[in-house]
Protein backbone atom coordinates (compact mmCIF):
# COMPACT_ATOMS: atom_id res chain seq x y z
CA UNK A 1 0.00 0.00 0.00
CA UNK A 2 1.23 3.14 -0.65
CA UNK A 3 2.63 5.66 1.74
CA UNK A 4 0.19 8.26 0.90
CA UNK A 5 -2.70 6.16 1.68
CA UNK A 6 -1.04 4.54 5.08
CA UNK A 7 -0.99 7.85 6.69
CA UNK A 8 -4.45 7.00 7.24
CA UNK A 9 -3.63 3.76 9.48
CA UNK A 10 -5.52 5.50 12.02
CA UNK A 11 -9.08 5.52 10.78
CA UNK A 12 -8.21 2.22 8.67
CA UNK A 13 -6.66 -0.03 10.75
CA UNK A 14 -8.19 -3.38 12.26
CA UNK A 15 -5.46 -4.19 14.09
CA UNK A 16 -3.41 -3.19 16.86
CA UNK A 17 -0.28 -5.40 18.94
CA UNK A 18 1.14 -4.53 21.61
CA UNK A 19 4.83 -6.23 22.82
CA UNK A 20 4.96 -6.84 26.65
CA UNK A 21 7.99 -6.75 28.51
CA UNK A 22 10.66 -6.28 25.40
CA UNK A 23 12.89 -4.81 26.75
CA UNK A 24 16.06 -5.97 27.82
CA UNK A 25 16.94 -5.38 31.56
CA UNK A 26 19.52 -2.23 31.70
CA UNK A 27 21.55 -4.36 34.22
CA UNK A 28 21.79 -7.04 31.93
CA UNK A 29 20.07 -9.45 33.73
CA UNK A 30 18.43 -11.88 31.68
CA UNK A 31 17.40 -14.34 33.80
CA UNK A 32 13.66 -12.67 34.01
CA UNK A 33 13.93 -12.11 30.32
CA UNK A 34 10.85 -13.54 27.72
CA UNK A 35 11.84 -17.10 25.43
CA UNK A 36 9.38 -15.19 23.11
CA UNK A 37 7.06 -12.35 22.35
CA UNK A 38 4.23 -11.78 24.51
CA UNK A 39 1.64 -10.09 22.57
CA UNK A 40 -1.45 -8.19 23.25
CA UNK A 41 -4.49 -6.54 21.59
CA UNK A 42 -5.34 -2.79 21.79
CA UNK A 43 -8.72 -2.23 19.82
CA UNK A 44 -9.14 0.18 17.31
CA UNK A 45 -11.47 2.22 18.87
CA UNK A 46 -8.38 2.92 21.35
CA UNK A 47 -6.69 5.41 19.03
CA UNK A 48 -6.21 8.84 19.31
CA UNK A 49 -4.22 11.62 17.73
CA UNK A 50 -3.01 15.01 19.16
CA UNK A 51 -5.27 17.36 19.85
CA UNK A 52 -7.32 14.72 21.59
CA UNK A 53 -6.55 14.19 25.34
CA UNK A 54 -6.05 10.94 27.46
CA UNK A 55 -9.04 9.84 29.70
CA UNK A 56 -8.23 8.08 32.77
CA UNK A 57 -11.20 5.77 33.32
CA UNK A 58 -12.91 5.56 36.46
CA UNK A 59 -11.37 3.69 38.88
CA UNK A 60 -8.05 3.19 36.50
CA UNK A 61 -4.83 3.86 37.50
CA UNK A 62 -2.60 4.48 33.91
CA UNK A 63 0.92 4.86 33.32
CA UNK A 64 2.05 5.65 29.96
CA UNK A 65 4.07 3.30 27.89
CA UNK A 66 6.34 5.46 24.85
CA UNK A 67 6.83 2.49 22.01
CA UNK A 68 8.35 2.82 18.11
CA UNK A 69 5.32 1.64 16.89
CA UNK A 70 5.49 -0.59 13.32
CA UNK A 71 2.92 -0.11 10.49
CA UNK A 72 2.40 -3.29 8.16
CA UNK A 73 2.45 -1.94 3.90
CA UNK A 74 1.38 -5.57 2.74
CA UNK A 75 -0.34 -8.54 3.52
CA UNK A 76 1.70 -11.12 5.13
CA UNK A 77 1.79 -14.51 6.60
CA UNK A 78 4.21 -17.15 7.40
CA UNK A 79 7.02 -14.75 6.46
CA UNK A 80 10.57 -15.16 7.87
CA UNK A 81 12.63 -12.71 9.72
CA UNK A 82 14.92 -11.70 6.46
CA UNK A 83 12.12 -10.55 4.91
CA UNK A 84 9.60 -9.45 7.18
CA UNK A 85 10.74 -5.71 6.77
CA UNK A 86 9.60 -5.86 3.43
CA UNK A 87 6.48 -5.61 4.65
CA UNK A 88 6.68 -2.63 6.90
CA UNK A 89 5.09 0.39 5.31
CA UNK A 90 6.22 3.00 8.05
CA UNK A 91 5.94 3.57 11.83
CA UNK A 92 4.72 5.80 14.48
CA UNK A 93 5.16 6.55 18.19
CA UNK A 94 2.71 6.03 20.39
CA UNK A 95 1.51 5.50 23.91
CA UNK A 96 0.54 2.46 25.05
CA UNK A 97 -1.47 3.71 27.93
CA UNK A 98 -2.09 1.07 30.73
CA UNK A 99 -4.38 0.33 33.52
CA UNK A 100 -1.58 -0.98 36.32
CA UNK A 101 -4.27 -1.64 39.03
CA UNK A 102 -6.16 -3.87 36.00
CA UNK A 103 -3.10 -5.97 35.19
CA UNK A 104 -2.21 -7.13 38.43
CA UNK A 105 -5.54 -8.31 38.77
CA UNK A 106 -5.77 -10.19 35.61
CA UNK A 107 -2.73 -11.62 35.81
CA UNK A 108 -3.27 -12.80 39.24
CA UNK A 109 -6.68 -14.18 38.21
CA UNK A 110 -5.52 -15.45 34.90
CA UNK A 111 -7.83 -13.18 32.84
CA UNK A 112 -7.04 -11.80 29.44
CA UNK A 113 -5.46 -7.91 29.13
CA UNK A 114 -8.32 -6.60 27.49
CA UNK A 115 -9.95 -4.44 30.09
CA UNK A 116 -6.12 -3.24 31.37
CA UNK A 117 -4.57 -2.54 27.83
CA UNK A 118 -7.81 -1.88 25.65
CA UNK A 119 -9.91 1.39 26.52
CA UNK A 120 -10.88 4.46 25.19
CA UNK A 121 -8.29 7.04 24.67
CA UNK A 122 -5.55 4.10 25.21
CA UNK A 123 -3.90 4.40 22.12
CA UNK A 124 -2.41 8.00 21.78
CA UNK A 125 -0.24 8.29 18.35
CA UNK A 126 1.77 9.91 15.96
CA UNK A 127 1.39 10.97 12.64
CA UNK A 128 2.52 8.52 9.94
CA UNK A 129 6.20 8.13 9.55
CA UNK A 130 7.48 7.09 6.50
CA UNK A 131 9.34 4.37 5.99
CA UNK A 132 12.60 6.41 4.47
CA UNK A 133 13.20 8.37 7.48
CA UNK A 134 13.96 5.49 9.83
CA UNK A 135 16.32 3.61 7.50
CA UNK A 136 17.31 1.32 10.73
CA UNK A 137 14.21 1.07 12.95
CA UNK A 138 16.79 -0.99 14.94
CA UNK A 139 18.46 1.66 15.87
CA UNK A 140 15.85 4.57 17.21
CA UNK A 141 16.32 6.54 20.55
CA UNK A 142 12.93 7.15 22.35
CA UNK A 143 12.77 9.64 25.29
CA UNK A 144 9.47 10.58 26.88
CA UNK A 145 8.60 13.28 30.17
CA UNK A 146 5.84 13.64 31.69
CA UNK A 147 5.08 17.33 32.31
CA UNK A 148 8.53 18.60 31.12
CA UNK A 149 10.19 15.63 33.48
CA UNK A 150 11.88 12.62 31.96
CA UNK A 151 10.38 9.83 32.46
CA UNK A 152 11.87 7.03 29.77
CA UNK A 153 14.94 7.44 27.60
CA UNK A 154 15.50 3.77 25.67
CA UNK A 155 17.03 2.78 22.00
CA UNK A 156 15.15 0.32 20.04
CA UNK A 157 18.51 -1.59 20.13
CA UNK A 158 17.66 -3.01 23.18
CA UNK A 159 14.55 -4.70 22.16
CA UNK A 160 14.19 -8.35 23.30
CA UNK A 161 12.43 -8.99 19.85
CA UNK A 162 13.31 -6.63 17.26
CA UNK A 163 10.30 -5.62 14.98
CA UNK A 164 11.40 -8.33 12.43
CA UNK A 165 11.30 -10.71 14.94
CA UNK A 166 7.98 -9.51 16.22
CA UNK A 167 6.17 -9.35 12.32
CA UNK A 168 7.63 -13.17 11.73
CA UNK A 169 6.12 -14.76 14.93
CA UNK A 170 2.87 -13.37 14.76
CA UNK A 171 2.84 -13.76 10.89
CA UNK A 172 2.81 -17.62 11.54
CA UNK A 173 -0.96 -17.59 13.01
CA UNK A 174 -2.42 -14.24 12.24
CA UNK A 175 -2.58 -12.16 8.63
CA UNK A 176 -1.14 -9.10 8.99
CA UNK A 177 -2.75 -6.10 6.87
CA UNK A 178 -1.97 -2.93 5.13
CA UNK A 179 -2.59 -0.54 8.72
CA UNK A 180 -1.67 -2.98 11.37
CA UNK A 181 0.09 -1.48 13.94
CA UNK A 182 2.71 -3.36 16.02
CA UNK A 183 3.82 -1.64 19.33
CA UNK A 184 7.06 -2.78 19.78
CA UNK A 185 7.65 -2.55 23.27
CA UNK A 186 8.42 0.21 25.49
CA UNK A 187 11.94 1.27 27.60
CA UNK A 188 12.45 2.12 30.82
CA UNK A 189 10.84 3.31 33.03
CA UNK A 190 7.01 3.49 32.26
CA UNK A 191 5.58 6.75 34.82
CA UNK A 192 2.04 6.64 36.45
CA UNK A 193 -0.32 9.91 35.49
CA UNK A 194 -2.70 11.90 36.56
CA UNK A 195 -5.00 14.43 35.22
CA UNK A 196 -3.87 17.47 34.19
CA UNK A 197 -0.49 15.92 33.17
CA UNK A 198 1.43 16.58 29.62
CA UNK A 199 3.08 13.54 28.12
CA UNK A 200 5.29 14.32 25.80
CA UNK A 201 7.95 12.00 23.71
CA UNK A 202 9.03 10.52 20.61
CA UNK A 203 12.34 9.57 18.65
CA UNK A 204 15.76 11.90 19.53
CA UNK A 205 16.13 14.79 16.95
CA UNK A 206 13.53 13.10 15.62
CA UNK A 207 8.99 13.01 15.60
CA UNK A 208 7.29 14.06 18.82
CA UNK A 209 4.35 13.83 20.28
CA UNK A 210 2.45 15.57 23.31
CA UNK A 211 -0.79 14.15 24.86
CA UNK A 212 -2.48 16.14 27.84
CA UNK A 213 -4.00 14.18 30.45
CA UNK A 214 -7.66 14.93 31.06
CA UNK B 1 -28.05 1.82 9.05
CA UNK B 2 -29.97 -0.42 7.24
CA UNK B 3 -29.97 -4.72 7.65
CA UNK B 4 -28.25 -4.56 4.01
CA UNK B 5 -25.04 -3.06 5.03
CA UNK B 6 -24.98 -4.76 8.24
CA UNK B 7 -24.95 -8.17 6.13
CA UNK B 8 -21.13 -7.52 5.50
CA UNK B 9 -20.27 -6.75 9.15
CA UNK B 10 -17.23 -9.63 8.54
CA UNK B 11 -15.73 -7.25 5.90
CA UNK B 12 -16.40 -3.58 7.85
CA UNK B 13 -15.83 -4.76 11.28
CA UNK B 14 -12.84 -3.53 13.43
CA UNK B 15 -13.28 -5.09 16.89
CA UNK B 16 -14.87 -8.46 18.16
CA UNK B 17 -15.28 -8.81 21.89
CA UNK B 18 -15.61 -11.83 23.44
CA UNK B 19 -16.94 -13.00 26.83
CA UNK B 20 -16.32 -15.73 29.05
CA UNK B 21 -17.49 -18.12 31.21
CA UNK B 22 -21.00 -16.96 30.86
CA UNK B 23 -23.06 -19.54 30.91
CA UNK B 24 -24.43 -20.97 34.22
CA UNK B 25 -24.39 -24.88 33.30
CA UNK B 26 -20.32 -24.13 32.63
CA UNK B 27 -19.46 -22.82 36.01
CA UNK B 28 -20.55 -26.62 37.28
CA UNK B 29 -18.99 -28.12 34.68
CA UNK B 30 -15.45 -25.36 34.94
CA UNK B 31 -15.66 -26.14 39.13
CA UNK B 32 -15.12 -21.99 39.03
CA UNK B 33 -16.88 -19.67 41.27
CA UNK B 34 -19.81 -17.02 39.91
CA UNK B 35 -18.46 -14.09 38.22
CA UNK B 36 -18.84 -10.57 40.06
CA UNK B 37 -18.01 -8.87 36.32
CA UNK B 38 -17.71 -10.11 33.00
CA UNK B 39 -14.38 -10.86 31.36
CA UNK B 40 -13.90 -9.40 28.30
CA UNK B 41 -11.57 -10.49 25.46
CA UNK B 42 -10.74 -9.24 21.61
CA UNK B 43 -10.41 -11.74 18.58
CA UNK B 44 -9.09 -10.42 15.66
CA UNK B 45 -10.57 -9.21 12.75
CA UNK B 46 -8.69 -11.36 10.19
CA UNK B 47 -10.18 -14.76 12.65
CA UNK B 48 -13.45 -14.37 10.56
CA UNK B 49 -14.30 -16.92 8.01
CA UNK B 50 -17.69 -17.64 6.69
CA UNK B 51 -19.47 -20.88 5.43
CA UNK B 52 -17.28 -22.05 2.55
CA UNK B 53 -13.91 -21.63 4.33
CA UNK B 54 -12.50 -23.51 6.03
CA UNK B 55 -11.26 -23.42 9.74
CA UNK B 56 -7.40 -23.88 9.81
CA UNK B 57 -5.76 -26.05 12.95
CA UNK B 58 -2.13 -24.27 13.33
CA UNK B 59 0.96 -26.42 13.28
CA UNK B 60 1.06 -27.96 16.84
CA UNK B 61 -1.81 -26.39 18.01
CA UNK B 62 -4.71 -28.71 19.24
CA UNK B 63 -8.17 -26.41 19.19
CA UNK B 64 -11.44 -26.83 20.80
CA UNK B 65 -14.58 -25.23 19.38
CA UNK B 66 -17.26 -23.04 21.17
CA UNK B 67 -20.38 -22.02 19.73
CA UNK B 68 -21.49 -18.80 20.62
CA UNK B 69 -24.50 -16.22 19.78
CA UNK B 70 -22.68 -12.74 18.46
CA UNK B 71 -24.46 -9.35 18.82
CA UNK B 72 -24.13 -7.45 15.46
CA UNK B 73 -23.69 -3.72 16.81
CA UNK B 74 -25.31 -1.24 14.77
CA UNK B 75 -25.43 1.91 16.30
CA UNK B 76 -22.12 3.80 18.43
CA UNK B 77 -22.45 3.48 22.08
CA UNK B 78 -20.57 4.56 24.86
CA UNK B 79 -21.40 4.70 28.43
CA UNK B 80 -25.09 3.62 27.96
CA UNK B 81 -27.52 2.08 30.28
CA UNK B 82 -28.70 -1.43 30.02
CA UNK B 83 -32.19 0.14 29.35
CA UNK B 84 -30.87 1.36 25.96
CA UNK B 85 -28.79 -1.25 25.25
CA UNK B 86 -30.87 -3.18 22.23
CA UNK B 87 -31.47 -0.14 20.50
CA UNK B 88 -28.02 -0.17 19.93
CA UNK B 89 -28.29 -3.88 18.41
CA UNK B 90 -28.67 -4.16 14.33
CA UNK B 91 -28.85 -8.25 14.30
CA UNK B 92 -27.75 -11.07 15.41
CA UNK B 93 -24.92 -14.11 14.28
CA UNK B 94 -23.73 -17.61 14.92
CA UNK B 95 -20.54 -18.08 15.65
CA UNK B 96 -17.18 -20.93 16.97
CA UNK B 97 -14.69 -19.18 19.43
CA UNK B 98 -12.23 -21.62 17.88
CA UNK B 99 -9.54 -21.74 21.08
CA UNK B 100 -6.45 -22.91 21.11
CA UNK B 101 -6.26 -25.16 24.06
CA UNK B 102 -2.56 -25.68 25.14
CA UNK B 103 -2.00 -22.39 24.10
CA UNK B 104 -4.60 -20.66 26.78
CA UNK B 105 -3.44 -23.33 29.46
CA UNK B 106 -0.24 -22.02 29.12
CA UNK B 107 -1.32 -18.27 29.14
CA UNK B 108 -3.66 -19.27 31.55
CA UNK B 109 -0.72 -20.72 34.15
CA UNK B 110 1.37 -17.89 33.43
CA UNK B 111 -1.44 -14.91 33.41
CA UNK B 112 -0.09 -13.96 29.84
CA UNK B 113 -2.52 -12.63 27.02
CA UNK B 114 -4.93 -14.56 25.37
CA UNK B 115 -4.33 -14.04 21.71
CA UNK B 116 -2.07 -16.64 20.70
CA UNK B 117 -5.16 -19.00 22.16
CA UNK B 118 -7.99 -16.89 21.04
CA UNK B 119 -6.30 -15.12 17.69
CA UNK B 120 -5.26 -17.21 15.08
CA UNK B 121 -6.72 -16.81 11.54
CA UNK B 122 -9.98 -18.61 10.90
CA UNK B 123 -10.41 -18.71 15.02
CA UNK B 124 -13.86 -17.05 14.30
CA UNK B 125 -16.01 -18.46 11.79
CA UNK B 126 -19.42 -17.24 11.70
CA UNK B 127 -22.80 -17.26 10.21
CA UNK B 128 -24.52 -15.21 8.15
CA UNK B 129 -25.98 -11.79 9.31
CA UNK B 130 -29.18 -12.50 11.58
CA UNK B 131 -31.90 -9.99 11.63
CA UNK B 132 -33.36 -8.74 14.68
CA UNK B 133 -36.67 -9.74 13.21
CA UNK B 134 -35.49 -13.49 12.68
CA UNK B 135 -34.77 -13.50 16.97
CA UNK B 136 -37.01 -11.68 18.22
CA UNK B 137 -36.02 -12.68 21.68
CA UNK B 138 -32.48 -13.62 21.99
CA UNK B 139 -32.52 -14.67 25.75
CA UNK B 140 -34.76 -17.68 24.91
CA UNK B 141 -32.59 -18.92 22.24
CA UNK B 142 -31.78 -22.87 21.93
CA UNK B 143 -27.96 -23.28 20.76
CA UNK B 144 -26.87 -26.43 19.29
CA UNK B 145 -23.43 -27.90 18.18
CA UNK B 146 -22.60 -31.30 16.42
CA UNK B 147 -19.31 -32.70 15.20
CA UNK B 148 -19.17 -34.91 12.53
CA UNK B 149 -23.40 -35.10 12.92
CA UNK B 150 -22.90 -36.12 17.18
CA UNK B 151 -24.44 -33.32 19.53
CA UNK B 152 -21.49 -32.18 21.42
CA UNK B 153 -22.93 -29.15 23.01
CA UNK B 154 -26.40 -27.83 23.66
CA UNK B 155 -27.55 -24.81 26.04
CA UNK B 156 -30.26 -21.99 25.45
CA UNK B 157 -29.12 -17.97 26.41
CA UNK B 158 -31.99 -17.70 29.44
CA UNK B 159 -28.37 -19.34 31.24
CA UNK B 160 -26.63 -16.61 30.57
CA UNK B 161 -25.23 -14.80 33.99
CA UNK B 162 -24.64 -11.92 32.20
CA UNK B 163 -27.55 -10.76 29.91
CA UNK B 164 -27.10 -9.02 26.26
CA UNK B 165 -27.86 -5.56 27.58
CA UNK B 166 -25.37 -5.87 30.72
CA UNK B 167 -22.76 -6.99 28.45
CA UNK B 168 -23.23 -4.16 26.14
CA UNK B 169 -23.31 -1.90 29.26
CA UNK B 170 -20.39 -3.09 30.94
CA UNK B 171 -18.52 -2.49 27.34
CA UNK B 172 -19.52 0.74 26.79
CA UNK B 173 -18.24 2.00 30.11
CA UNK B 174 -14.84 1.32 28.92
CA UNK B 175 -14.72 0.93 25.09
CA UNK B 176 -16.75 2.64 22.17
CA UNK B 177 -18.64 -0.04 20.32
CA UNK B 178 -19.23 0.85 17.05
CA UNK B 179 -21.37 -0.14 14.09
CA UNK B 180 -20.29 -3.91 12.54
CA UNK B 181 -18.73 -5.01 15.79
CA UNK B 182 -19.47 -7.73 17.16
CA UNK B 183 -19.98 -8.70 20.77
CA UNK B 184 -19.60 -13.26 20.96
CA UNK B 185 -21.80 -13.87 23.98
CA UNK B 186 -20.16 -16.86 25.74
CA UNK B 187 -20.35 -20.59 25.35
CA UNK B 188 -22.45 -23.43 26.63
CA UNK B 189 -19.95 -26.34 26.28
CA UNK B 190 -17.10 -26.98 23.74
CA UNK B 191 -14.84 -29.95 22.60
CA UNK B 192 -11.92 -30.52 20.69
CA UNK B 193 -11.86 -30.84 16.51
CA UNK B 194 -9.66 -32.48 14.60
CA UNK B 195 -8.43 -32.08 10.56
CA UNK B 196 -11.39 -33.53 8.69
CA UNK B 197 -13.97 -33.01 11.60
CA UNK B 198 -17.38 -31.01 10.28
CA UNK B 199 -19.08 -28.92 12.55
CA UNK B 200 -22.84 -27.68 12.32
CA UNK B 201 -24.46 -25.45 14.84
CA UNK B 202 -27.93 -24.54 15.00
CA UNK B 203 -29.80 -22.24 16.68
CA UNK B 204 -33.96 -21.76 17.25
Amino acid sequence: MAASRLKDFVKNGRKIYGAALNYKDPSGDTSKQIQEPVLFFKAPSDYITEGTPIEIPVGFTLVEELELGVIIGKTCKKVTESEALDYVGGYCIGLDMTAVNEMVKARSNNWPWTRCKSFDTSCPVSVFIPKEEIPDPNNVELWCTINGRLQQVGNTKDLVFSAAQLISFISQTHTLEPNDLILTGTPPTPGIVHSGDVIEGGIKEGITIKFIVN
Amino acid sequence: MTSLQLQNFVKHGKKIMAATTNYRSLLQVLNVPWPEKPTIFLKPTTSYITEGQAIEIPKGFSVNQEIELGVVIEKRCKDIDEREAMEHVGGYCVALDMTATCQMKEARSKGLPWLIGKGFDTACPVSRFISKDEIPDPNNLELWCCVNGKLEEEGNTKDFIFTIPYLISYISHFITLEPYDVLLTGTPGMSAVKPGDEITVFVL
